[in-house]
């Protein structure tokens, strides 16, 4: 189950977005090394995480530990590609009404192999029907090495914005996913699955 | 060309294959644009004994890709332990500083020197819940490796390799739905030239010579192309492209 949470529902998944929170510090500062803010020693946290971000953040019938998740930026304010790295996006970086981004996607340190990608998939399948839902045609994304295949193995058609680039000694990359119904087919075909993976409750609290 | 609208190109058309012979082709021209002489796209698992979508093409020198079978180097090749070791792309410099190498594999980093690789640069594939993959793009022997194209070598392994592991996850999903098209298969363009001229009765070698095509990539044609007909030897395969009127005779003897 995958709960889509925007500023009007953080507080009643407070629990399920802690944990997302304590989970990104264990992934992206404990165990990837990346130079980015820890609040209170123990949640990984910044600018982009503020009232205009949406979560997908798949979790357990009690709705309150963290499987995996992911942020969704809207491309029309600042974020990750536009603040931090515009350099990996050779002809600039791409804005628009239909353009959001994807950071921060990740599964809980806990998974193993298959599971891991279940829940990446689930993440994927939802970040599909959100796009459907939120009128996106287009995601951006910032890849560091290690997630490039990843990404790219969800099936869906991705486009390089630029040549990667090193930035502070890592090869980061900038891709473009193309998203239509026809992609929320593929994959839903591909999973073996037809019902929609994002509770529609949490999506009607959400808007 | 920039080399962004190289890899733009090799994207799109990447995304569009739809047989393995036909990546093969169409990597093996991306390889030479980047300035390097052989790859290979591969899971990294024994192809006799795994199961399931694997990935595994390769342009090597002959002799190399005869030593990897006979020798069986495929399960402690260092570069595939380095993939272990590193999520980013490295070159083959850079292998003893991620593991230290057994007294086997130091043989093995020779004996790819003395069948004639020089250098080499290796894209690890991770993918949570699959075999570990790679894509190596390598120069011959005496060949620097071109330090300017590696970013976007990195960007052309990433994406043949998930162009490569969409086609045989088709492939695969294909025979398990026994599809009608298998009874009438077409063949592409490349295969048709292939069982042309092997209709003609030239050898795979004459073949690739004719064609300026490699040697392994007409075997690989050929090979999809059976594998369409689902029949095991050359002769079959003549036949029945013939009997579909996908060749005429008067092509076999033209």
């Amino acid at each position: 189950m995958i709960l889509v949470i925007t500023a009007n529902n953080r507080e009643k998944f407070r629990p399920a977005v802690d944990a997302m929170h304590r989970d990104r510090k264990r992934i992206f500062v404990d165990a990837m090394k990346w130079n980015v803010p820890v609040v209170d020693g123990e949640y990984e946290l910044d600018q982009f995480d503020n009232q205009h971000a949406t979560y997908l953040v798949v979790t357990d019938e009690a709705k309150e530990t963290h499987l995996g998740s992911v942020r969704l930026l809207p491309t029309t304010r600042p974020h990750l590609m536009s603040e931090v790295f515009p350099m990996v996006c050779d002809g600039g970086v791409p804005v628009g009404e239909d353009i959001w981004e994807i950071t921060r996607f990740c599964a809980a340190t806990q998974l193993r192999g298959r599971e891991s990608f279940m829940v990446q998939s689930n993440l994927a399948v939802g970040m599909v029907e959100l796009a459907l839902l939120y009128g996106i045609t287009r995601y951006t994304c910032v890849a560091a090495p290690g997630f490039l295949s990843t990404i790219m193995a969800v099936g869906w058609e991705c486009e390089p914005l630029g040549l990667p680039r090193d930035v502070n000694g890592e090869m980061i990359g900038a891709l473009l996913i193309k998203i239509s119904p026809a992609t929320l087919q593929l994959l839903r075909m591909r999973m073996g699955w037809r019902h929609p993976v994002l509770e529609l409750d949490a999506i009607a609290r959400a808007a | 060309m920039s080399l962004l609208e190289d890899v733009q190109s090799f994207v799109r058309d990447a995304n569009r294959v739809t047989e393995i012979g036909e990546l093969q082709t169409l990597l093996e021209g991306a390889v030479r644009d980047l300035g390097f002489d052989y790859f290979a796209l591969v899971h990294h698992v024994n192809i006799y004994q795994a199961k399931g979508d694997i990935v595994y093409m390769f342009d090597y020198p002959q002799a190399w890709a005869e030593t990897i079978d006979s020798r069986g180097y495929f399960t402690d090749d260092p570069v595939f332990m380095a993939c272990q070791k590193s999520a980013a792309p490295f070159t083959w410099t850079d292998v003893p500083n991620l593991l230290t190498l057994s007294e086997r594999q130091l043989e093995i980093l020779e004996s790819a020197k003395s069948a004639g690789l020089g250098e080499g640069f290796t894209v690890p594939i991770h993918i949570p819940g699959e075999f570990t993959g790679s894509c190596t793009f390598s120069t011959r022997a005496g060949r620097q490796i071109p330090f300017m194209a590696l970013p976007a070598a990195y960007y052309v392994g990433s994406f043949a390799f998930e162009a490569a592991r969409r086609v045989v996850r088709r492939e695969s999903t294909a025979k398990k739905s026994g599809d009608d098209a298998r009874k009438h298969p077409r063949l592409t363009r490349r295969q048709l030239d292939c069982v042309l001229l092997a209709g003609r009765g030239k050898s795979d070698k004459d073949v690739a010579q004719i064609l300026g095509i490699t040697h392994h990539s007409v075997h690989q044609h050929m090979e999809d192309a059976k594998r369409k007909y689902e029949v095991a030897t050359r002769m079959q395969l003549i036949v029945r492209a013939l009997f579909d009127s996908q060749l005429a005779f008067a092509d076999l003897v033209g």
